[in-house]
């Protein structure tokens, strides 16, 4: 009996996603024909630019707040305070600590507004979250890409277009890329390894393991379970929660600053585009849902789900001579992953739900 | 000594109905107060004022003071009352099911590590794990339990949760008044004297008790002082040595005046509907095992003290809750509760929540009192060649609906007016008519005054007995109001902890009733 | 119609179409034109309004899986097509494949959303999102005989545009104009949006459209009045999910072009916004607002074209649509939910 409960335990969600990416990935790979030592190299180069991403996403998991789409505003955040930066040409370490700076700033405050309509939605998260990464991207498009060149000036002209009006579709990060990068870089065979930025990553997941293992923490998991019972414990729920955000739009800040330097080309305009979902899925992909998330989903997904992702074009080319067919694979795994996250959910939801003490009458 | 607590002309409504009327109370450190009150006497209230219970600032606040530890008091929410050193033990358990036994005693008073506390403050130092299992470890064997810490609370049986509860109380070092509601219910006889003997050392230690119980015996063993709340007034004190369990059990209920409505008849013992252990799992309100026949024709009453589950019955009737055991109606076992097959049957639930259940609020008073017939029946139906599409016919459904409103003078402007926009009352009749509509020869209502001004009372009760006398339907009448039960019903069935207790006659005496719903037997004389 | 009450977001969108108007007029449009466009555009896009008001009446929430409906529709335009039915009969093949198609696809996509009570929107979106790359494959892979669908040689599966020039191109909207001087009305068109309008009336007076609403209402207390919640909402998504199919068919007969692969990703929103700014709380919704609202934004769409080309940002357009729309839904999401959390 208690060997079947095992089994029956081992069979869940959080070893059986994580199964499955790693079977379509080797799978994949095999057809693919790309080298094992490329997609290592590709997977880690994924690893370090979106790592600190989708740790983003834990801690309003574990809040009960579901999927944080609107880490995209975090990214549009860091990428405004990257613009002005730039737009005002101050150049060197002294720029980058600006970016910092500014970039914190304006996440820590677009964090505290979304907290605060969150709190607003209760039961709705995830889907308001979707609706606020689109909106704000308006937003970011129309300071962006009508505003700049009309209301607000900036020094230096070579980010804006030709015709006068709206910041340039790519700005180059020349000056950034290749500083860190390859800071500390080990190789093993064909492997390389960037161990300044590994580390890097893992300081933010210790940080994310440290925040949960306070005071803060367990209050976070409480109002997670039950948001009820933890009124009446004397946690203030909604101040939780606007932490919570503040906390994860200001890492995914850090996370698309990481990113971008990584890459050293901003897009201006589609950089920050699907790292919402792309990040839920990868956490998804590593054996998260909706309502658990840990450290180990987090990094673990990444390597599972870029995989999959660098591989499928290679792959649709063979089997199909079709490279598209790879593309839509890529699409449908991401899509899919949070569409059956999502599905497979809901069950456990009203597991544990105890009524309100409501006076007699009322 | 001066009181820790001291409660002055305390009064508290809703929407200008009283629920506190000038309590006045004091309580000492180290004295154990028993609070003794049937349904509706303003208990919860109480402890929701005492707890800060965000609820009651929303619906106004309340009048009169509360001078805790010499100092005024108005808590805004529980944190307030928490770090002020009011604990409490709540009856659902304020248990955080994820997390583990150790993490739930230690919530907010965490072990951390030094350095990271001077480093970041208390809110964001680092937990020490294994201190704090420790630390949760000693107070849990303090109680005479021993569970792993590490083990999560939906893991535990009830018993152990409601020691896991308690244990996060005493685990505090800065408690000065706790307020424990119902810590006995789910306990066995010995688990609660375990209980009990905790609470004397905590008493001994100089921190005020108050405790909230339905079960008499108890409360006379334990308390210093007790004080019975009857309908949100403060009827009776008595101190230790002069607590005796009929003397509360009568003061409890109090003197019911009634006029039966209704003379004494015979009812012939052909049952209709038999639950033979019947359980049905709503939670708050469960119902454990329930055995009654309910007789052909009569009018029988259900009551319990809120909780014990009186309302639970109709829910599990039409499918709302799990259910489990044996239902037997008219000779042949129901297999399963459906709300449509039941209806059809002839069986119908009024619901105690009206507003958030018995009426669609948006709609007509016309669509309200059709709408089972016509989903269930298929009554008021166009017949043509498009019946089964089910367009309603319209004269037919008015000229219905007009005679419903003359009969049971419902007050509406018209058959188009929104329900929500009419009285608590008339939103009864409506709901009444609506049932009646599909002649159902079993009606199980819940609550059916509730919310309803006494003019109104006065035609809902008449109006059930009508249906009953006219048309033989068999009605099951869960109330927390003894005095209409008593005017209308043949027999009164008293719940307690789940169970019926006792079927009581509706001239037995007020002590019998108060006893019964505390699941007393009480005594002949009392040993003072 | 009793006790309507005029909301915010219909005074905003109001007051910033009598701007455009304004605006237009003064740069000397022709008016005219544009008003004969805006009762194009209303039926063109209001039948993919109209098929959100089955599953927000039964309680699913706002149909973010619109898609899914979309889908089937074009499914069924192609296979039309591929059959090469032209004219009248062309087009009512694709509506026939299409009933048929979405009738399946609602099934499905009902049995889902009944799993994910609370969550359908978002479960919604992600469906939607999900099952285009599912289709990509098969618009790529399927077998279609029709030529003229196909990539030239060297490429594979269908056009992303396939041209409904030589099939059922604006079918409707030729059907039966009347000329009143310069004023066009499409009768043909808006007959066939009244008769898909009259339908919904009708469904709503039936006995299950009224268990329909009453399940939206309150699932509660129709469940206490022996209705079948599973039942009743998955007949109103299969429901909605055809509407969405003809609305597609109806969109594509005007626009000219069957748009496949990855087109349906963004049709959901401007739908949804519609029936927002029509006055839905995205809790219930009417018929009348559907078409209110599926006009004022279209005239609003349609208006800020060419005054953007004037001022020379054409992006604007785009940008401005797309803040609006959004911003429709989150002030919906917010109120819905203060009242759900006060009421």
């Amino acid at each position: 009996m208690r060997i079947k409960q095992q089994a029956k335990g081992f069979i869940n969600s959080e070893h059986l996603v994580p199964a499955i990416f790693i079977l379509l990935s080797f799978l994949a790979w095999q057809y693919s024909g790309l080298s094992g030592n490329f997609v290592l190299n590709q997977v880690i180069t994924r690893f370090i630019r979106d790592g600190i991403l989708v740790l983003s996403l834990i801690v309003p998991v574990v809040a009960g707040m579901g999927l944080n789409f609107a880490i995209t505003v975090g990214a549009m955040a860091v990428q405004t305070s990257l613009l002005i930066v730039i737009g005002y040409q101050v150049e060197g370490v002294p720029g980058i600590i600006l970016v910092i700076i500014i970039g914190v700033f304006f996440s820590a405050l677009l964090g505290y507004l979304i907290g605060h309509i969150l709190n607003r939605v209760k039961g709705k998260e995830m889907i308001t979250t979707i609706i606020i990464g689109f909106l704000f991207n308006s937003i970011y498009q129309l300071i962006f890409l009508v505003g700049f060149g009309t209301i607000i000036d900036v020094p230096n002209k070579d980010i804006i277009l030709t015709r006068g009006i709206g910041v340039r579709n790519t700005v180059d990060l020349g000056m950034y890329r290749d500083t860190i990068d390859k800071l500390w870089l080990l190789k093993i065979g064909g492997i390389e390894i960037p161990l300044f930025m590994i580390l890097i990553v893992l300081l933010f997941a210790g940080f994310i393991f440290y925040i949960l293992r306070t005071h803060f923490g367990q209050e976070v998991k409480a109002v997670g379970s039950n948001t009820e019972t933890s009124e009446i414990l004397g946690i203030n729920t909604n101040m939780i929660r606007i932490k919570v955000m503040i906390l994860s739009t200001v890492l995914a800040a850090f996370g698309q600053l990481v990113y971008l330097q990584n890459i050293g080309m901003f897009d201006v305009y589609t950089a920050h585009l699907n790292t919402g979902v792309i990040s839920c899925a990868a956490l998804l992909a590593g054996g998260a849902s909706i309502k658990s998330a840990k450290i180990r989903h987090a990094l673990m997904g990444i390597f599972l789900f870029h995989t999959l992702f660098i591989v499928s074009p290679q792959a649709g080319q063979n089997l199909f001579s079709n490279a598209a067919l790879g593309e839509y694979f890529r699409s449908f795994v991401a899509y899919g992953t949070i569409a059956l996250a999502l599905i497979f959910n809901v069950k456990h939801e009203n597991k544990y739900k105890k009524p309100v003490q409501k006076p007699e009458g009322v | 000594m001066k009181p820790i607590l001291e409660i002055n002309n305390l009064y508290k409504s809703y929407k200008s109905i009283p629920a506190l009327d000038n309590i006045n109370l004091s309580i000492k450190a180290g004295e154990i107060h028993g609070i003794v009150g049937a349904n509706g006497s303003g208990k919860t209230t109480l402890m929701n004022i005492l707890f800060g219970n965000p609820i009651i600032h929303e619906t106004g606040g309340f009048q009169g003071e509360i001078i805790y530890q010499g100092k005024k008091i108005n808590f805004k929410n529980c944190g307030e009352a928490i770090l002020n050193g009011i604990g409490m033990v709540h009856q659902e358990f304020a248990l955080i099911p994820d997390m583990t036994v150790g993490e739930n005693i230690k919530l907010g008073r965490e072990k951390t590590f030094a350095f990271t506390d001077r480093l970041f403050g208390r809110q964001y130092s680092f937990i020490n794990r294994k201190q704090d299992d420790e630390s949760a470890l000693q107070t849990l064997i303090q109680l005479g339990i021993s569970i792993d810490p590490g083990i999560k609370i939906f893991d535990l049986s009830i018993n152990l949760r409601q020691f896991v509860e308690i244990a996060r109380e005493i685990d505090r070092t800065d408690l000065k008044l706790l307020i424990l509601d119902e810590p006995t219910a789910v306990l066995n006889k010995n688990d609660g004297l375990k209980l009990i003997e905790i609470l004397k050392g905590m008493a001994k230690r100089d921190i005020g008790i108050l405790f909230i119980s339905h079960r008499l015996e108890e409360v006379q063993h334990i308390c210093d002082k007790v004080s019975v709340l009857r309908d949100g007034k403060l009827v009776s004190q008595y101190e230790r040595g002069n607590i005796s369990i009929n003397t509360l059990a009568r003061d409890m209920i109090g003197h019911i005046v009634t006029k039966a409505a209704a003379g004494k008849r015979e009812i012939l013992p052909q049952p209709i509907i038999t639950f033979s252990h019947f359980s049905v799992e709503m939670p708050g309100e469960e119902i454990i095992d329930l055995d009654l026949s309910v007789y052909e024709g009569e009018i029988i009453g259900l009551t319990s003290l809120s909780g014990h589950g009186k309302l639970a019955l109709g829910y599990g009737m039409m499918g709302m809750y799990p259910v489990q055991g044996e239902v037997y109606y008219g000779g042949i076992k129901i297999a399963n509760m459906d709300a449509k097959a039941n209806i059809l049957q002839g069986m119908y639930v009024l619901p105690d929540d009206r507003q958030g259940l018995g009426i669609l609020a948006d709609q007509s008073v016309e669509n309200n009192i059709i709408f089972t017939g016509n989903q269930v029946k298929n009554m008021f139906r166009i017949e043509s060649f498009f019946a089964i599409s089910g367009f309603i016919d319209h004269s037919q459904a008015r000229d219905h609906v007009d005679k419903m409103i003359q009969d049971f003078d419902i007050k509406c402007s018209s058959i188009y007016q929104k329900v929500k926009e009419l009285s608590g009352g008339n939103q009864q009749k409506v709901c009444i008519a609506r049932a009646l509509t599909v002649d159902p020869k079993l009606l199980f209502v819940a609550e059916p005054t509730r919310g309803v001004d006494i003019s109104a009372k006065e035609k809902i009760l008449h109006m059930l007995l009508e249906i009953n006398r006219s048309r033989n339907t068999t009605i099951v009448m869960a109330s927390s109001e003894l005095d209409e039960l008593k005017r209308v019903c043949d027999r009164i069935a008293v719940m307690a902890e789940g169970r019926i207790f006792k079927i009581l006659s509706p001239d037995a005496s007020d002590e019998d009733f108060g006893l019964a719903l505390s699941g007393e037997e009480g005594v002949a004389y009392e040993e003072l | 119609m009793k006790n309507y009450s005029i909301k915010p977001p219909q005074i905003i969108i109001s007051a910033f179409l009598i701007t455009l108007v304004f605006l237009a007029y003064t740069l000397e449009m022709n008016l005219v034109i544009l008003f004969n466009e805006s009762l194009v555009k209303l039926v063109m896009n209001g039948v993919l309004v109209l098929s959100l008001i089955p599953m927000l009446n039964v309680g699913a929430g706002m149909n973010f899986g619109l898609p899914v409906g979309i889908i089937g529709g074009l499914l069924g335009m192609c296979l039309a097509v591929n059959f090469r039915m032209t004219g009248f009969h062309g087009f009512f093949m694709a509506l026939l494949f299409s009933l048929i198609i979405c009738a399946l696809l609602g099934w499905i996509y009902g049995l889902i959303l009944n799993r994910v009570k609370g969550r359908e929107e978002i479960a919604g979106t992600f469906i939607g999102f999900s099952f285009i790359p599912l289709m990509n494959y098969f618009w790529t892979l399927a077998p279609f005989q029709n030529r003229e669908m196909l990539y030239p040689i060297g490429g594979q599966g269908l056009r992303p545009r396939i041209s409904l020039e030589n099939y059922f191109n604006n079918i409707l909207n030729n059907l039966y104009v009347i000329r009143l001087g310069d004023i066009e009305i499409p009768v043909g068109l808006i007959g066939f949006f009244a008769l898909i309008a009259l339908f919904l009336y009708w469904y709503f007076r039936t006995k299950i459209g009224r268990a329909t609403i009453a399940v939206g209402e309150n699932e509660a207390f129709s469940r206490l009045s022996g209705i079948n919640i599973a039942q009743t909402r998955l007949i109103a998504i299969i429901i909605s999910t055809i509407i969405a199919g003809f609305g597609i068919c109806v969109y594509t007969q005007s626009y000219g072009f069957i748009q496949l692969y990855d087109e349906p990703l963004s049709m959901a929103f401007p739908a949804i916004s519609a029936i927002l700014i029509g006055g839905s709380t995205g809790k219930r919704a009417f018929i009348f607002e559907a078409v209110l609202g599926t006009y004022l934004l279209q005239s609003m769409y349609l208006l800020t074209v060419p005054i953007a080309n004037e001022i020379l940002i054409p992006e604007l357009t785009e940008i401005l649509r797309s803040f609006i729309t959004y911003g429709i839904i989150l002030y919906a999401l917010l109120v819905r939910e203060r009242r759900r959390n006060n009421g």
